[in-house]
């Protein structure tokens, strides 16, 4: 967000300083279709004012473009995160690329970071110094957490957190995406396409039986599964899941591992899971954590066959 | 019916009991003779009008307490501060009537030696303009001071105690002399309202209707409101704020909307009590007197509708009974019923009638889903958790 | 100055020989006073003034000069002597040694005391002698400060010779201020009037300074009048340092109430989550165990009543603790998990004991004496330190370190600190939490039944006693934070400084209200107070 903006304000520069009668077309949005610059692809050397402060944003803009080109396709981008409480640091230097599109699996030891990262990206919590960017250029650091759920990021809390005192499906209605103003909500209306939207979500994660239950009465994994359902109903583009399996029986967690990869083939899911049958099950890329950093990355056979890995959590 | 369906038939069952209260206790005070079996005696209007304010007073912190959780130690205040703005109008009436016969100033400013109205006391002489100040400075305190609290995120009693610390500020302030607005005394001795004198048993029978009235009002408002998505959205911040945020909402704007209506509807029943007693002082600003609204929610049963109505006419009543009878006692009786009430009764009155009545169905409907799958219900809907 | 010494000799001469007869009433300065009255020669005054001079008292001063100038009269009735200033055609007539007002008198019934010159100059050298000759180097000094009140120009000469033999520093001083202040009034050299504001630049207090004032007023002379205007400065700013230095001190006075008040509901807050509401009746029953405790020592052991405040602080505790162990065991514990309902149901207790207070005791304030060493006060500079205010400030800081070393180095406060920090984990390391929280709730409201007892020395007893300070606890506790004591250390007094500092400026309800007002606006920044606890397990 913050480079779109000086690329604006360099465009205006130069087009402010472009002598006149010069060869090249007139100033205004013309030499940005010229010269695509919301992609960062450099045509050739553009034509940079002497002007001082001209020079600089230049050179601030290519910095920009540089870092933009790393982070420019990824959907979630962590670089040299760190966050300590009183002198403990929950996140050391954490790096983590998450592509668009992709399903990743995050293990680690107790206290190696998991939640804490979490909350890093979801704005409940922010970091001493590092760089959080979601969809390439959108500085999470700077938002709240409403505004980053808006964004398209929903997180599931490692404890099922529910609405007990609402039944399935308000549960459901208010975790749909949509606007978040109050006065609207006041005269908000139930409509057709709501009342789809909410019976497929209710379909997706088994609970249609249950729509007119109050949730405090659902069993664990039921509140599981309401949760993710939860996450649904907001259309995010990524979903934080947090140890979705956790006292859930083994039928429960092959129906949730069999969810989640029917879920990532439309979103971006990052599942943080101590169940290695369950992360087996989904199939994908793990990352370890360990001391807030990270530890390993790769396939689930290659990270646990690394030898860090196996010293972290067997011991020495 | 509709409407019927939307609120619950209990629901109209009470307004339209209010609303009957509205025409036939006028009727029996004034139509009928004072030997008839029916006949309501004059001195009982006011005092029943005064418990119909304390119920809307009740239903505006239900509203934020029942329904949002913000537990306020401080209604009282906005109560109070509606009440002195339509004081003020009352003041303004009396005109020349007054002992010192000063046509603009109220007595206590010629008794201070005042020579002019302070700016804030102009319009007041306008019934319009004090019922926009009814509405709009309780209003606006509410907004100003819950903005700044939910901002911060302030939960819990850590909130609590700053609404108490508010209305003991406002206390404080009353009492000044200098503030303009009578100290000790507070504002007093009205002559009329509306050219109607204030003593007048048929304008007390109108007060009486106008309190009913606005209550059914606010019994409505605060049924659609608590109905709507908004509503569902009040009891998820209650239960549960974190996660609201996590879903994309901004619970402090959910908190502020409720706590700004509510203080606006604590305001008008302020303004309704005050030309009913005749009287309006810093007392009212006690920090005790807002806890007491706490109870009469409570008793009645928070998170519902009927409940703050209920629980605020039978504390009162008893209050009555009980300071006649015997006055020392009164307040071991309080004082015992906010322990018995916590203890024993979390829920209230009509909540616990709720809860029985609740815990029933879902038994009966465990057993028909028993047939469908197995696993059932267990156990019936949560009271509103802290 | 011969004759005088002669006369005074025959003065001597009369008293060695003569006055034996009335030696023994002589020791009363008052009756010697009286000997002026009924018709007499200048013989007789003057022996009458060296009577006086020899009694050393110094009290008689106001009676010779009142005779000096003229104004000494006896009436005619009774021969009783009094000091007259003349009304119309009537005297105002005042006692002479006290000089309280006598009432009025017509002229004709009051004959005026006779004097010459050199009787004038006998009273002036008895005075010198009377007061600033003393043997007691205290008797000096507290002549000297009479003098420098009165800025006599008639005693420089006296005051000079005395200076000239004094020995004590301190006195000494004291005398040039006394010199200065007669000097400025004077009409000596500007130069000397000049040197004399800079000494009175140096004492810097009110009186020098209203002195000043009206001599700069009244002068011409530039030179004086410049020395007089820089001495001016000085000294105001001597004072403003000083009420500034009042103003800490009453802040810190009000910070050790508060922190009194507001501990125990900080560490019950701290580690229960809960608020009492009846915390501050739990300090109003300390404040009537005190009151019971001093009654029983009136009826039956009145020796014992300097130290009924020893006796009531562990009643006080035992008695507090005992109400809020009652309290936690029969109500708070059901609670549990529910802060807001906890801080209905004890304020429903408050309710109760104060009903149940104003039944046994009546609602009217109850009186609570001071023992001898809480009473009274001294001045430190220019400020004034009252006793009780002093013993109640060490008192709260040794409650503060009684309770920190409590928690910082008994099984007891490592188990609160445990809770307070991680419940569930306290829990599962094997910690009881119930106990704890009987506890600490006992704790919590024993150490409020002693700040009552501190209380009960500076403010009235009454049913209500507590209510006056449950909010300002409260605000303390948000201030400060929970978790820590230091944080309601800092908080109780930095409360207590800001409310005193802003009561000048906004007066003592105004003060109050922006202190609220800043509080509110404190959370923003700092919702969970000024030492909030921190680590991954706090919710946000």
């Amino acid at each position: 967000m913050s480079d779109s903006i000086i690329q604006k304000v360099a465009d205006e520069f130069r087009a402010l300083s472009e002598p006149q009668g010069n060869a090249r077309p007139p100033a205004g949005p013309a030499p940005a279709a010229a010269e695509p610059v919301g992609n960062g692809a450099v045509h050739g050397e553009p034509f940079v004012s002497p002007h001082p402060y001209a020079t600089v944003l230049h050179d601030r803009r290519l910095a920009a473009e540089a870092q933009g080109l790393a982070r420019r396709d990824t959907l979630l981008y962590l670089n040299g995160v760190t966050k300590s409480f009183d002198g403990f640091k929950a996140i050391n230097n954490l790096s983590l690329v998450i592509q668009k599109g992709e399903m990743r699996a995050i293990i680690g030891p107790n206290g190696a970071g998991k939640t804490t990262m979490m909350d890093i990206i979801t704005g409940k919590t922010r970091p001493d110094k590092g760089e959080v960017f979601f969809a390439g250029d959108v500085d999470l650091t700077h938002h709240d957490e409403a505004a980053i759920a808006s964004m398209g990021i929903g997180r599931k809390f490692q404890k099922p957190t529910v609405f007990e005192s609402h039944t399935v499906e308000d549960n459901i209605r208010l975790s749909l995406a949509g606007p978040r103003s109050v006065l609207g909500a006041l005269v908000h209306r139930k409509d057709r396409a709501e009342r789809d939207r909410i019976e497929t979500i209710l379909e997706t994660t088994r609970l249609t039986a249950r729509r007119k239950t109050y949730a405090a009465n659902l069993s664990h994994g039921q509140k599981q599964w309401l949760e993710i359902g939860m996450l649904l109903a907001q259309d995010p583009e990524l979903l934080l899941v947090d140890e979705p399996v956790a006292g859930m029986t083994d039928a429960e967690t092959e129906e949730t591992a069999r969810l989640l990869r029917e879920i990532a083939q439309h979103h971006s899911v990052v599942v943080v899971e101590h169940d290695m049958h369950f992360v087996r099950a989904l199939g994908v890329k793990v990352t370890c954590l360990h001391e807030g950093s990270v530890l390993s990355e790769g396939t689930l056979d290659k990270v646990s066959n690394d030898p860090k890995v196996i010293e972290v959590y067997l011991g020495r | 019916m509709l409407l019927a369906r939307f609120l619950g038939p209990r629901v109209w069952i009470l307004v339209a009991v209010i609303l009957a209260a509205a025409i036939l206790v006028p009727l029996a005070n004034l139509a009928l003779p004072p030997d008839h079996a029916l006949h309501v005696p004059s001195y009982l209007v006011p005092l029943w009008g005064k418990y119909v304010c304390y119920a809307l007073l009740a239903l505006s912190l239900d509203l934020v307490w029942g329904y949002v959780g913000i537990l306020s130690l401080g209604h009282g205040a906005f109560f109070a501060l509606g009440g002195y703005a339509m004081g003020m109008y009352l003041m303004r009436q009396i005109g020349s009537r007054g002992v010192y016969g000063n046509p603009v100033l109220p007595d206590f400013m010629v008794f201070l030696n005042w020579k002019e109205l302070p700016w804030y006391w102009l319009g007041f002489d306008q019934f319009w303009f004090a019922c926009l100040m009814v509405v709009l400075v309780p209003g606006l305190l509410a907004f100003v001071f819950g903005f700044f609290a939910f901002r911060s995120r302030v939960t819990g009693v850590y909130l609590s105690i700053i609404t108490q610390a508010m209305t003991y500020a406002l206390l404080l302030a009353f009492f000044r002399n200098d503030m303009g607005f009578g100290g000790n005394n507070g504002l007093t001795d009205f002559k009329d309202i509306l050219g109607f004198p204030i003593q007048a048993a048929s304008t007390r029978a109108g007060l009486f209707a106008a309190s009913c009235i606005a209550l059914a009002i606010a019994v409505l408002l605060v049924g659609w409101i608590t109905r709507s998505k908004l509503g569902k959205l009040m009891i998820a911040v209650r239960d549960a704020e974190s996660r609201t945020r996590f879903i994309g909402w901004r619970p402090q704007y959910v908190k502020l909307f409720a706590f700004t209506v509510s203080g606006i509807m604590a305001g008008i029943a302020g303004a309704l009590y005050v030309p009913q007693v005749g009287i309006i002082n810093p007392g009212e600003f006690a920090p005790v007197n807002s806890i007491e609204v706490v109870v009469w929610a409570a008793v009645g049963g928070r998170g519902t509708l009927i409940g703050p109505v209920i629980g605020a006419l039978l504390v009162n009543y008893g209050k009555t009974v009980f300071t006649a009878a015997a006055p020392e006692f009164w307040l071991f009786m309080l004082g015992g019923l906010f322990v018995f009430v916590t203890l024993v009764l979390p829920r209230g009155i009509v909540g616990t009638i709720d809860h029985g009545w609740d815990a029933l169905r879902s038994i009966r409907r465990a057993k028909d889903a028993e047939k469908d799958e197995s696993g059932g219900d267990a156990q019936a809907v949560p009271g509103p958790a802290e | 100055m011969n004759r005088s010494i002669r006369w005074l000799l025959a003065g001597l001469a009369f008293v060695l020989f003569v006055a034996p007869a009335v030696a023994q009433q002589a020791a009363d300065p008052a009756a010697i006073v009286q000997k002026f009255g009924g018709k007499q020669s200048y013989d007789d005054t003057e022996a009458v003034i060296s009577e006086l001079a020899r009694t050393g008292d110094a009290n008689v001063a106001r009676a010779l000069r009142a005779l000096r100038d003229g104004d000494l009269y006896w009436r005619e009735s009774d021969e009783a002597v009094f000091i007259g200033k003349r009304k119309g055609d009537d005297y105002e007539i005042f006692d002479p040694m006290t000089g309280e007002a006598a009432g009025t008198v017509p002229r004709g019934e009051m004959q005026k005391v006779r004097v010459k010159n050199s009787i004038r100059n006998a009273v002036t050298t008895a005075l010198g002698s009377l007061t600033l000759g003393a043997d007691s180097a205290a008797q000096r000094m507290r002549a000297a400060e009479t003098l420098f009140s009165e800025a006599d120009p008639e005693m420089i000469e006296p005051l000079d010779a005395a200076i000239a033999s004094e020995e004590d520093a301190g006195v000494k001083a004291r005398m040039e201020e006394a010199r200065a202040s007669a000097v400025l009034v004077s009409d000596r050299p500007a130069e000397e009037k000049a040197a004399a504001a800079k000494i009175l630049a140096n004492r810097a207090d009110r009186e020098s300074l209203t002195m000043l004032t009206r001599f700069a007023g009244a002068t011409d002379d530039p030179v004086a009048k410049q020395a007089a205007e820089a001495a001016i400065v000085a000294i105001q700013n001597n004072i403003a340092f000083w009420n500034q230095m009042q103003n800490v001190w009453y802040g810190l006075s009000l910070g050790s109430v508060l922190l009194l008040a507001a501990i125990g509901l900080a560490i019950t807050f701290g580690v229960m989550g809960v608020i009492n509401m009846a915390h501050g009746e739990m300090v109003m029953i300390g404040a009537y165990t005190t009151y019971v405790v001093q009654e029983f020592i009136r009826t039956n052991a009145p020796g014992l009543f300097e130290y009924s405040l020893f006796i009531a602080l562990p009643l006080a505790f035992l008695v507090a603790g005992a109400v809020g162990l009652v309290m936690e065991r029969g109500l708070i514990r059901f609670l549990y998990g529910r802060p807001l309902e906890t801080l209905l149901a004890t304020f429903g207790v408050s309710l109760i004991l104060q009903q149940a207070v104003r039944t046994i005791f009546g609602p009217s304030n109850r009186e609570v004496g001071n023992p001898d060493f809480m009473s009274g006060a001294f001045d430190l500079g220019l400020m004034s330190v009252n006793w009780n205010r002093l013993w109640i400030i060490v008192f709260a800081l040794v409650v503060f370190a009684a309770l920190l070393a409590v928690l910082n180095k008994t099984p007891l406060g490592l188990q609160m600190r445990a809770v307070t920090q991680n419940r569930k984990m306290a829990a599962a390391m094997g910690i009881r939490t119930p106990w704890v929280d009987a506890m600490t709730f006992a704790l919590g409201s024993g150490i409020a039944g002693i700040a009552g007892v501190a209380l009960s020395q500076i403010d009235n007893v009454s049913p209500n006693l507590g209510q006056g300070y449950i909010i300002d606890s409260f605000m303390v506790v948000v201030f400060g934070g929970v978790g820590n004591l230091w944080g309601t250390l800092v908080g109780a007094m930095t409360l207590g400084i800001v409310n005193k500092f802003l009561e000048p400026f906004a007066g003592a309800v105004l003060g109050k209200i922006v202190v609220l007002v800043l509080i509110i606006l404190f959370i923003q920044k700092r919702p969970r107070g000024l030492f909030a606890q921190k680590g991954r397990f706090v919710e946000a």
